[in-house]
């Protein structure tokens, strides 16, 4: 028998010794947590999934009553008319299903909930962690579902899909079913394409090539009037908005061909480019799908995040009775009961206990702050280790949160956006193709005038800018999937365009620059009877028992034998505990004595201070590389924080940094990055906070942490998955190749378009030929993107 | 070769019906995870009964 767990694959505790019995034989478990769940698995017949799963299950934890009691919350009308959908009497929700590793754990989950009678769909996507259930709400609540989902060892919470991810995915659903179309269809065109070439040398019955050419235009329609319906229509608003777009001669080749080609099918005349028409449409689809898809997955990573604010909150009635109450049903004067671990769901003021509140997800600062009566707290803050009683003050838009979300929805409007090169270079090429067809138009019908018509069409397939348009897509997707795997998440489109053009970054500083956590700079030992060693020992003991942000400063130095006992945690203040001989305690500076100093924590023995702590937030390893690699590369480097204090000053000092600017509010940020815009910057934003956000879309282009507030990575361009800030680098060298393999292959296609244009133009084109360079042109530029992927 | 005028519609017809079964497949949502649709015909879905039969 092995000595990992067979769910989670964990090594076995010494003296745990529980089995379950998995399709006959008995496999070991290593905590109560995994052997429920397992148990329920075999229960339920659900043991492929043991054989199937590709990675393992994660490690169960056992739920607390205080979960369970949120769990029962999401039944309350109230907090569910915002997730819940209802068609009929057929409820719809979206959950965000934590631990869903592969393909095993989806089925797992849809027969565990189809099990119940009165669950109608479940659909599971494994790629974006949700699982979307239909189900009859009446008869079973919804907190039952999501039990069910804990029992077989997935935590859930209701996902509430914003408009724009949910039109994200109408957006994919409608290219794949144009692509699908465009796909079979082409099949089918070419087919008979070819029979006619054939005909063409071999000779063919007038009778059965006409037949095949109203086959072609039956099969053609659907491609032209369906699938290639979006350039027209993209190429209209364009020429609307007075803009000469890519979309415009795509649409003109497309559409021009498919009339003429239509024209001579009833009339029985010229040449027909059906084939050609409908292969075009399906590369073309096929390269912006692609693309489309490959910022479909970084938006949906990111968009997978838990809300900002709870649900829930726990009114206080004048008896000081409890009650869970909706959140977004709070008023002014409610008392609220917040307990540790909690998320202030209104601002408010504090009128009962004390506590500590990290607001770091407002400031950036990690240094929890302590709150006392009459102190002012903030929707979104998470409290500490105190239970505080809150009188609200402020609720809804009014909130500084909202207020933070409403800045950033203000600058997202004004944001500055460069020119694109696909458009600048649409521009000119209308116009060159417009000019041409004209020249071609006007000669042939004084030469000719019968097959002017004819040739002009010719012109037009021939010029088709199939390569040109496929040149850009197909090279920031191979980019974006080369930056993807290295951890590097692109979600907007202009990212690796404005790369290269950027000339100043500025960063903030806490959890961007440094690693946005303590740890021990310096011990000041006042009595020296105790070693270092002990010291050091016994805080980190009291320390595991903190949920303080310092307290991860002292976990490398937790012993594996405990020996204290009776460990409290006083809020605000620290912790105590006692051996046999001796009362200990780490906490604030001048906790049992008045002695002021500016050490951060205090060790005392029988309450008389024995050492001072000093603790320091590092420089991010990679820091003084990427700064001095940016200015190596002409571009200028910025900090802008949150933090008042000094310590800016001094990493400014030791990165090299070009400029600093301390004590930053968030429009003060926005602020700043607009001036140097309007000096005629390219600024990019590096941060993490939700006070970054409203500078994201000041920026041209930002960044986020991935250990960063969700918000922030909602609202920027790029998320760095392992924080590292290497990865910019990475991501600047990316992007530089990336340009230049899309000068190479606009080259190609400009050649390509080029030379076949005067060939057209002379009449020597047949629709075979078209069909041939236009297929050729576009692998070489494929071929020539797909380097990229070798980055 | 006449044949071929009754053929080609037929053939025709079949693309529709797949294009249709293309659009239903679409809908119900077997292309937006297409790591779990690859895995599912592995797993079997009334094992359960099969042991209650056994037992």
């Amino acid at each position: 028998m092995s000595n990992n767990c067979f769910h989670c694959l964990e090594s076995v505790p010494v003296g745990f010794t529980a089995t379950v019995k998995i399709d006959g034989r008995p496999e070991p478990m290593c905590c109560i947590g995994c052997q429920t769940v397992a148990e329920t698995i075999v229960a339920q017949g659900m043991t492929d999934y043991y054989k199937f799963r590709t990675v393992r299950a994660g490690k169960v934890e056992q739920l607390v009553p205080e979960q369970l009691k949120l769990v029962e919350s999401y039944d309350n009308p109230d907090i569910q008319e915002e997730f819940i959908s209802q068609t009929n009497d057929v409820s719809e929700v979206l959950l965000t299903v934590e631990g869903i590793t592969c393909a095993a754990c989806a089925w797992l989950i849809e027969k565990q909930l189809l099990n119940m009678p009165a669950v109608k769909r479940v659909d599971v996507n494994t790629s974006t962690n949700r699982a979307m259930i239909q189900w009859h709400k009446d008869a079973l609540p919804l907190s039952e579902i999501i039990k069910s989902l804990l029992e077989i060892g997935y935590n859930a919470y209701p996902f509430q899909a914003d408009l724009e991810a949910s039109q994200k995915q109408q957006t994919a659903k409608a290219y794949i079913r144009r692509l699908g179309v465009a796909g079979l269809m082409t099949m089918q065109v070419m087919m008979f394409a070819f029979a006619m070439y054939f005909g063409m040398f071999s000779g063919m019955e007038e009778n059965f090539e006409q037949y095949f050419r109203w086959i072609s235009l039956v099969l053609a329609s659907p491609v032209i009037l369906y699938s290639a319906l979006p350039f027209l229509t993209n190429a209209i608003n364009g020429l609307k908005a007075k803009q000469l777009n890519m979309d415009l001669p795509v649409s003109l080749a497309i559409f021009g061909a498919y009339g003429a080609s239509c024209y001579a099918t009833i009339m029985a005349v010229g040449e027909v480019y059906f084939e050609s028409i409908c292969m075009f449409t399906f590369l073309l689809l096929l390269g912006k799908y692609l693309e489309f898809r490959a910022r479909l997955k970084a938006s949906e990573f990111t968009a997978n995040l838990q809300k900002l604010l709870p649900l829930t909150a726990r009114t206080l009635n004048v008896q000081g009775n409890e009650h869970i109450i909706a959140a977004k049903k709070l008023k002014l004067d409610d008392r609220v009961l917040i307990k540790p671990g909690e998320t202030i769901p209104a601002d408010g003021i504090v009128c009962a206990g004390a506590t500590t509140v990290d607001e770091s997800m407002m400031t950036g600062e990690h240094q929890p702050v302590d709150k006392y009566v009459e102190h002012q707290v903030f929707a979104g803050t998470v409290n500490h280790d105190g239970v505080i009683e809150i009188r609200i003050n402020k609720v809804g838009q009014n909130t500084l949160l909202n207020q933070i979300i409403k800045l950033q929805h203000s600058a997202l409007a004004t944001r500055p956006k460069l020119v694109e090169i696909t458009d600048k270079v649409a521009q000119w090429f209308v116009a060159c193709l417009l000019i041409f067809a004209s020249i071609t138009a006007i000669g042939w019908y004084q030469i000719d005038p019968e097959h002017a018509f004819w040739i002009t069409i010719s012109v037009l397939v021939a010029t088709c800018p199939c390569a040109l348009s496929l040149a850009i897509p197909t090279a920031l997707t191979c980019a974006v999937a080369t930056l993807t795997r290295k951890g590097i998440l692109i979600k907007q489109a202009h990212v690796l365009e404005t790369l290269p053009q950027l000339t100043r970054v500025a960063f903030d500083k806490t959890g961007t620059l440094t690693q946005g956590r303590f740890t021990l700079d310096a011990v000041d030992i006042l009595d020296n009877a105790y070693s270092k060693a002990d010291i050091l020992s016994l805080a980190a003991q009291l320390e595991s028992y903190s949920e303080h942000p310092i307290a991860t400063a002292f976990s490398e130095f937790t012993p594996q034998q405990r020996s204290l006992s009776n460990i409290k945690v006083q809020p605000g203040l620290g912790i105590t505990g006692e051996d046999q001989k001796y009362h200990y305690a780490i906490g604030k500076s001048g906790w049992f004595d008045t002695k002021k100093t500016n050490a951060q924590a205090t060790f005392y023995v029988d309450k008389q201070p024995i050492a001072h702590f000093y603790f320091v937030d590092e420089v991010k390893q990679n820091a003084t590389e990427l700064v001095a690699s940016l200015k190596s590369q002409g571009l200028s480097c910025h900090m802008l924080t949150g933090d008042a204090s000094n310590a800016g000053q001094k990493i400014a000092k030791k990165l090299n940094l070009d400029s600093f600017i301390t004590g930053c509010l968030p429009q003060d940020k926005q602020q700043h990055v607009d001036n140097w815009s309007k000096q005629g910057e390219i600024v990019a934003m590096v941060g993490d906070g939700v006070n970054d956000s409203p500078v994201f879309n000041s920026a041209h282009l930002s960044i986020a942490m991935e250990t960063g507030a969700d918000i922030s990575k909602n609202t920027a361009d790029v998320v760095l998955l392992n924080s590292d800030l290497a990865a910019i680098s990475h991501l600047l060298t990316v992007s530089k190749n990336t340009r230049r393999i899309i000068k190479q292959n606009l080259t190609i296609s400009l050649i390509y378009n080029g030379s076949i244009l005067p060939l057209a133009a002379m009449g020597l084109v047949a629709p075979w030929m078209a069909v041939i360079g236009m297929s050729a042109s576009s692998i070489i530029v494929i071929s020539n993107s797909l380097r990229l992927l070798k980055l | 070769m006449s044949i071929i005028y009754i053929l080609i519609p037929i053939a025709i017809l079949f693309v529709i019906i797949a294009i249709g079964v293309f659009f239903w497949a679409v809908r119900g949502e077997q292309f937006s995870d297409l790591n779990k649709q690859g895995h599912s015909i592995l797993f079997e879905d009334d094992k359960e009964q099969h042991n209650k039969s056994n037992d």
